[in-house]
């Protein structure tokens, strides 16, 4: 009997015209948004190479150390192919760093600075498309599933046979969640084969394990409002007032709270500017530049007398002094830098945690963390990738300031070839799928609670449904 | 066999829909019930139907206290309601096939679906179209004959014939009446007062939820039963 509940559950929904007109969007929109995904993905792939070359040809033509130290390394953020699923807030964030002596690296220049008419709308991925299109695909599969019934009149006459009402419902909840799968599914698997097949898109093992698990949590998502949708079909009494009932929670869910939850915690924990930041870095720069004239001239006002002994040993104490002193002084910097960075971040940390945690009571903010952390394009992913910068900061300038006094030569003024060989590489290891998976696990079990919660309502709420 | 004992039901509102309610339809009889549009016809088949739970008293089916064993009791009876839209995306094949393996029949053949169908004529063209843009009476055809293929000994109708034009109304009754003879207890309750006068074996008026007239076939010969009907609603009402 439950065999044939599910049974006809599918074919009724199969031969409705809203599974024709579901599938078929579900088809186009998935199928675009991973085309799309991978064609930006590959564009994206190209500009890095390109801008990897360039930067290189760029260092490697500088003329002396001096113009190296200034210039710097630029550190390109290499594109993630899991964007193409969950482009996180790649496109808000800076792609590019300058590494030099003075300043504090910050990656700069996000995609929507380039073209900020693409903030606006925010990217169509499949992420997206699930959050917004498809949850709403699966309320409008279940507001009527039983309430439904109950105005056709087919619930009065089903029960008017020896059909136990648990049965009942779980035929309706496997039956309702397969006819709801299969529009997703058959496009899901298509983008998979997409995915495989592209040519320069590769995946790596831990790259499907990802995807995997995103998808894992896009049916998670999914089932909430299936469950949902299903709790507030058996609790109401008109098709139309469930389905009211249904947006308005989805509403509140996909934009509400995301949204108040960031306003909560800026309110709940406020952090200083990052002009702020910035001035107070300008400031003790300054201060340190100021010093440094007066030191020099001290230097040699106290030296001078030595010069004429042995201008040979005086040039190379000179020397010596300028290198130690360069690279005290950067050291301070850097060190100063560093520490208000460190605070700052640590602040802007716990105020985004805040808001993530606050947000997270909605399964829609639940799935964006989510799957940005597993496509590797959320925000921990872009603090990761700037820290690994800033760390290879100072092992730069360290190279850069030995190679600039070592290659002057103080009596002509002359300044060595530029020699790129030994310099140290910027190196990022990303985080291993464990922890992401480990920072993912309260979303995966939001779900699994509201999943438990709303079905076990659903339920029971049928139990004692009157059919009437 | 279908029975009521002192069968009330009073709404949570405390409005007294079902007011100790007791008769009985035997095997082979065909029991209409009158009574005025919120006497309390429905209701009571609700109950029977343990839709809803009774204040006070019993139903049975087939001897079978439908709280009690309410799954057990409903392998008894057949029913049909008195608006049902059935699945709009299905066929009448299709609607009649779901029904009839809930009710827990199988290995019927399609053959067996086409003569249920055609037995309550229905027309042939309409078998295999979606039952969404069925009218009203095609869609009762096809409840009855949901009803007529579970086959259980007992069968409720609410108002079967509202909605059937005169020729599916006589359909209708010649259906019961075949029934009544294969031995089946069947209760009906109506409006239709002309047409339930040939085929009743027993007639009851509800009113207020209570029963206030019960005769035989035989006590209500050469009785106008229009001019009863009239007579019992306006007596108490003053
Ligand atoms: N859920 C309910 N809560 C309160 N009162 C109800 C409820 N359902 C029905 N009633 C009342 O019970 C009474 C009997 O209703 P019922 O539907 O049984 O009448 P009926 O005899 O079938 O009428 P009709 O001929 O119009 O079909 C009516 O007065 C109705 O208002
Ligand atoms: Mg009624």
């Amino acid at each position: 009997m439950l065999k044939d509940i599910i049974k006809k559950e599918i074919l009724e929904t199969i031969t409705s015209p809203k599974f024709v007109f579901t599938f078929l969007l579900c088809a186009v929109l998935i199928l675009l948004s991973v085309y799309t995904g991978i064609t930006t993905y590959r564009s994206e792939q190209k500009e890095y190479n390109a801008a990897v070359a360039l930067n290189k040809k760029n260092l490697e033509s500088q003329q002396s150390y001096q113009a190296l130290a200034g210039l710097g390394p630029k550190i390109n953020k290499p594109p993630h192919v899991l964007s193409t699923i969950a482009s996180g807030v790649s496109e808000a964030v800076g792609r590019v760093a300058s590494v030099n002596i003075a300043y504090d690296p910050n990656l700069v220049d996000s995609k929507y600075e380039s073209n900020p008419v693409f903030s606006v709308f925010g990217a169509l991925d499949l992420t997206f498309i699930v959050k917004i299109v498809l949850s709403l695909f699966a309320i409008l599969f279940t507001y009527d599933a039983i309430v439904g019934e109950k105005e056709r009149g087919t619930l009065k006459l089903t029960l008017s046979n020896r059909v136990p009402r648990d049965r009942l419902i779980m035929g309706k909840v496997v039956g309702g969640y397969i006819s709801l799968l299969i529009p997703l599914i058959i496009p899901l698997i298509l983008s998979m084969l997409i995915l495989l097949v592209y040519p320069n898109v590769s995946l790596t093992g831990q790259d499907w394990g990802r995807l995997l698990l995103m998808f894992l949590m896009f049916f998670l998502y999914l089932s909430v409002f299936f469950t949902l949708g299903l709790l507030v079909s058996a609790r109401t009494n008109k098709s139309s007032t469930s389905f009211l009932v249904l947006l308005f929670i989805w509403v509140v869910f996909v934009t509400i709270i995301p949204k108040v939850s960031v306003l909560a915690a800026s309110q709940l924990n406020p952090i200083p500017s990052v002009h702020e930041i910035t001035a107070k870095k300008d400031a003790f720069l300054q201060q340190v530049q100021g010093g440094a004239q007066k030191k020099v001239l001290d230097w040699v006002k106290e030296n001078a007398p030595n010069a004429a002994k042995d201008q040979k040993k005086y040039q190379e104490d000179f020397k010596k002094f300028l290198e130690d002193y360069q690279n005290d002084l950067t050291s301070k910097i850097d060190e100063n830098n560093a520490a208000l960075e460190r605070d700052y971040q640590a602040r802007k940390t716990s105020q985004e945690r805040l808001a993530i945690n606050i947000s997270r009571i909605s399964p829609a903010s639940a799935l964006m963390f989510s799957t940005m952390s597993l496509a590797r394009t959320g925000l921990d992913d872009h603090e990761q990738f700037l820290a690994s910068i800033r760390a290879y900061k100072p092992s730069f300038t360290r190279w850069v300031n030995s190679r600039m006094m070592k290659s002057i030569n103080f009596s002509t003024g002359e300044q060595g070839k530029v020699n790129l060989a030994d310099m140290p590489l910027h190196k990022f290891e990303p985080e291993s799928l464990s922890k992401s998976l480990a920072r993912t696990l309260p979303d995966f079990g939001v779900m699994i609670v509201l999943i438990i919660i709303f079905f076990a309502g659903a339920y029971a709420s049928f139990l004692k449904y009157d059919v009437r | 066999m279908l029975e009521t004992i002192n069968l009330t039901k009073k709404y949570e509102d405390g409005h007294l829909a079902v007011d100790h309610l007791s008769f009985k339809v035997e095997p082979g009889e065909i029991f209409c019930m009158f009574g005025a549009n919120g006497a309390g016809k429905t209701t009571t088949i609700n109950l029977f139907l343990n839709f809803i739970p009774p204040t006070e008293g019993t139903a049975l089916i087939e001897g079978i206290d439908v709280t009690k064993e309410p799954l057990r009791s409903k392998d008894f009876v057949s029913f049909v309601s008195e608006n049902v839209m059935l699945y709009g995306s299905f066929s009448a094949y299709q609607n009649l096939d779901y029904f009839t393996k809930l009710a827990g029949k199988r290995g019927l053949t399609k053959a067996d679906y086409a003569r249920a169908l055609k037995s309550v004529g229905l027309q042939e063209d309409a078998f295999n179209t979606r039952s969404r843009n069925y009218s009203k009476g095609m869609r009762q055809k096809l409840g009855l004959a949901i009803a007529i293929i579970k086959d259980a000994p007992n069968i409720l109708l609410d108002e079967p014939t509202s909605g059937l034009d005169p020729k599916s109304g006589q359909e209708l009754l010649n259906l019961l009446v075949k029934m009544r003879d294969q031995g089946k207890s069947v209760f009906m309750s109506t409006h239709d007062i002309f047409r339930a006068k040939l085929i009743a074996d027993r007639v009851g008026f509800m009113k207020k939820g209570r029963l206030v007239m019960l005769k035989t076939r035989k006590e209500l010969e050469g009785e106008d039963l229009t001019e009863l009907y009239i007579q019992y609603m306006e007596e108490r009402e003053g």
